[in-house]
């Protein structure tokens, strides 16, 4: 709670050491990037803005649009809503079930995005365990498949990027002090308002990370869409791909792939300022 | 303002009346049926060393820890079940636990929009209460940026906005210097006197308490072994732990030779001595007195010759410690030497009345 005198980061030599990351991705990162980038906006004749024209011209690739933003908003509010609570209870569970949570959240990390798509394949069949128990409990009248449909995307998405909503959530919780809540209750507040007056906006720095991590992986994502929904479903980063890899058109690959870097970096930007607004609001 | 006696406490239920309060964490009992009548616009502190239970007491009257047995009543309403939101009870915390996101005013504004108070109330509380704690001009700068002298007092702002039946406060200033400390506690008893706020302050700082209660409660291991004024609990400690626990003594160890007309012969070290009390023959005792109550060089109830091992000048008075057998503690203070300070090593004659020697079972 001390304040800390920042010293400026031009004078701190700390900041030096920040250099070789900087250096190995602007070289290796952004330069080929923005070279790749800079193909859309160069035509036959100098600058030129036709890709753009053409492409939101196609009323396919609005629905290319949709798709993405779409289906990433749904993983990132799935994400949200499973991994809140979830953050909590890791953060102020007992050491050893502490590590057993954690162990159980990033291990799966290790797995690699294409074994877990295809489990999620097995998962989503038609004789799948989430239609089985579905029409166990009486809730579906006959097997139906959620494999290749939108749904079925959202939840082995969202299943696979949940570690990224938990973990910067549990790190902001972590540090709470929970006395805070208990100052709260001394002075008359009652559970939801103590939650929504001092947890919800302690918490925000964390929601704000959670959620620009799984947004923008999400709206990017490629091989599970690929192998969970399949062709008839195309967002902007499949179709990115099949532009370089099957029809071999650049420069309508490097359109779509700066209108996806646009909207991520939109939505991410655009919800951090948001949750300032109201972490200073509230 | 009237200090109830305890017989006052027993006959009327006090304003906070905790009775028979049992805690155990697991295995190990932390309050082991405590007994605490506070009345109302009364200071009351809870002085004993770290890890006697003075915060879980705290804890169970502010409803954030539940009683095992007992119950704890405030104004004339059974309070036991009630949830900390719900018994108007206010709390400054050790460590303040001031709300990091929020402005000094926007903190002492908390309690009074949770009980939706209105926008001008709340305006005016604010501005009242953070010119009672001096922090009128901090009004708008974030928690973070406050020294911890501030940030105490905005913990007391916060808490007494929202004028709770009753406020407690569990060491406030174990986090200041001393100076400020000793500036604080007079500042912070003055204000609870102005508001008549009955209050409950914990601390393990003997002084601290000697200052700034009403009554004193001295707790050991969990129980309260006295409740008292403070000059009663200097003058007459109930117990070996309360003389030990405030103020310095002389201490000797004996055994009681037998009782006579309310006097017990001790044979101690410096041979046999008297005391009130009422002991079997051969009973180990303690007995004690308050350095400042000997008399050096002058006749007492009885005189016996110690060697000075070491004197202590201590601007008003000096402190005088003389040779004693392994356990024993012989201390004098005195303002008084006509002689100057004697020399380490002179042989001095001391004396006592016997009305002023405390005896206690063997601790
Ligand atoms: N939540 C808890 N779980 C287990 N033991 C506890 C807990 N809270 C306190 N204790 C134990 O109870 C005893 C009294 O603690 P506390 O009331 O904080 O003492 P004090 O405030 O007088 O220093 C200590 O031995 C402490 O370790
Ligand atoms: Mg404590």
């Amino acid at each position: 709670m001390k304040p800390a005198a920042a010293p400026s980061p031009w004078r701190d030599p700390v900041v030096l050491l920040a250099v070789p990351a900087l250096l190995y991705l602007v070289l290796l990162y952004a330069l080929p990037l923005l070279w790749l980038l800079a193909k859309s906006f160069v035509g036959a004749d100098g600058l030129t803005l036709r890709p753009y024209v053409d492409f939101f011209a196609d009323p396919f690739n609005w629905r290319v649009v949709w798709n993405t933003l779409g289906i990433a908003l749904w993983v990132t509010l799935v994400c949200l809503v499973i991994g809140y609570p979830a953050a909590f209870a890791l953060a102020r569970a007992g050491a050893a079930l502490q590590i057993a949570m954690l162990v159980a959240i990033i291990l799966p990390l290790s797995v690699g995005v294409v074994v877990k798509s295809f489990a999620w394949q097995i998962v989503l069949r038609r004789d799948g365990v989430i239609s089985q128990f579905l029409v166990g409990i009486g809730l579906w009248d006959e097997p139906q498949r959620l494999l290749f449909t939108e749904t079925g995307l959202v939840l082995g998405a969202a299943n696979i990027f949940l570690p990224f909503m938990i973990l910067p959530i549990y790190s902001v919780v972590k540090l709470i002090d929970p006395r805070l809540l208990e100052a709260g209750a001394t002075l008359g507040a009652a559970p939801l308002y103590r939650f929504v007056k001092i947890m919800l906006p302690l918490t925000l720095p964390g929601v704000v990370s959670g959620i620009a991590f799984v947004f923008s992986m999400s709206v990017s994502m490629y091989v599970i869409p690929s192998l969970l929904i399949g062709d008839r479903f195309q967002t902007l980063s499949t179709l990115t791909g099949r532009s370089f890899l099957f029809m071999r058109n650049e420069q309508l690959g490097s359109t779509t792939a700066v209108i996806l870097l646009a909207l991520a970096i939109g939505v991410v930007v655009g919800s951090s300022w948001l949750a300032r607004r109201l972490g200073s609001s509230a | 303002m009237t200090i109830p006696t305890p017989a006052d406490t027993v006959s009327v239920p006090a304003f906070l009346d905790v009775a028979g309060a049992e805690k155990a964490f697991g295995a190990a009992t932390v309050l082991g049926g405590v007994d605490l009548g506070v009345a109302q616009g009364e200071f009351v502190s809870l002085l004993g060393p770290s890890g006697c239970g003075k915060t879980t007491l705290l804890r169970i009257v502010a409803g954030l820890l539940g009683v095992d047995r007992g119950t704890v009543r405030l104004d004339g309403k059974d309070i036991t079940a009630l949830p900390p939101h719900r018994r108007d009870v206010g709390v400054v915390f050790q460590n303040y636990a001031l709300f990091p996101h929020l402005t000094v005013a926007e903190n002492v504004a908390f309690g009074l929009k949770a009980h939706r108070r209105g926008a001008a109330e709340i305006r005016e509380a604010v501005k009242r209460f953070l010119d009672l704690v001096h922090l009128a001009d901090f009004a708008d700068r974030s928690v973070r940026a406050l020294s911890g002298g501030q940030q105490q007092r905005v913990a007391v702002a916060r808490a007494l906005a929202v004028r709770p039946k009753l406020l407690l406060l569990d060491e406030p200033f174990s986090a200041l210097d001393r100076k400020l400390r000793e500036a604080m506690q007079i500042d912070l008893r003055r204000l609870l006197r102005e508001l008549g706020t009955t209050s409950v302050f914990v601390t393990h700082d003997q002084e601290e308490a000697l200052t700034m209660s009403d009554r004193i409660a001295v707790m050991n291991r969990g129980a309260i072994e006295q409740l008292d004024t403070p000059e009663a609990i200097y003058r007459r400690p109930a117990t070996a732990f309360a003389l030990e626990f405030v103020g310095l003594s002389s201490r000797l160890a004996g055994t009681a030779l037998g009782t006579e007309n309310g006097l017990v012969h001790v044979d101690t070290a410096f041979g046999r001595l008297v005391a009130p009390g009422n002991f079997v023959k051969g009973a180990p005792v303690l007995l004690a007195v308050r350095p400042e109550r000997i008399k050096v060089d002058a006749p007492g109830d009885f005189a016996l010759t110690a060697r000075l091992r070491d004197a202590v000048f201590q601007g008003s008075k000096v402190q005088l410690h003389f040779d004693t057998r392994a356990g024993d503690q012989l201390m004098v203070e005195t303002a008084d030497l006509p002689q100057g300070v004697p020399t380490p090593g002179t042989e001095m004659k001391l004396g006592w009345a016997v009305a002023d020697t405390l005896l206690y079972p063997a601790p």
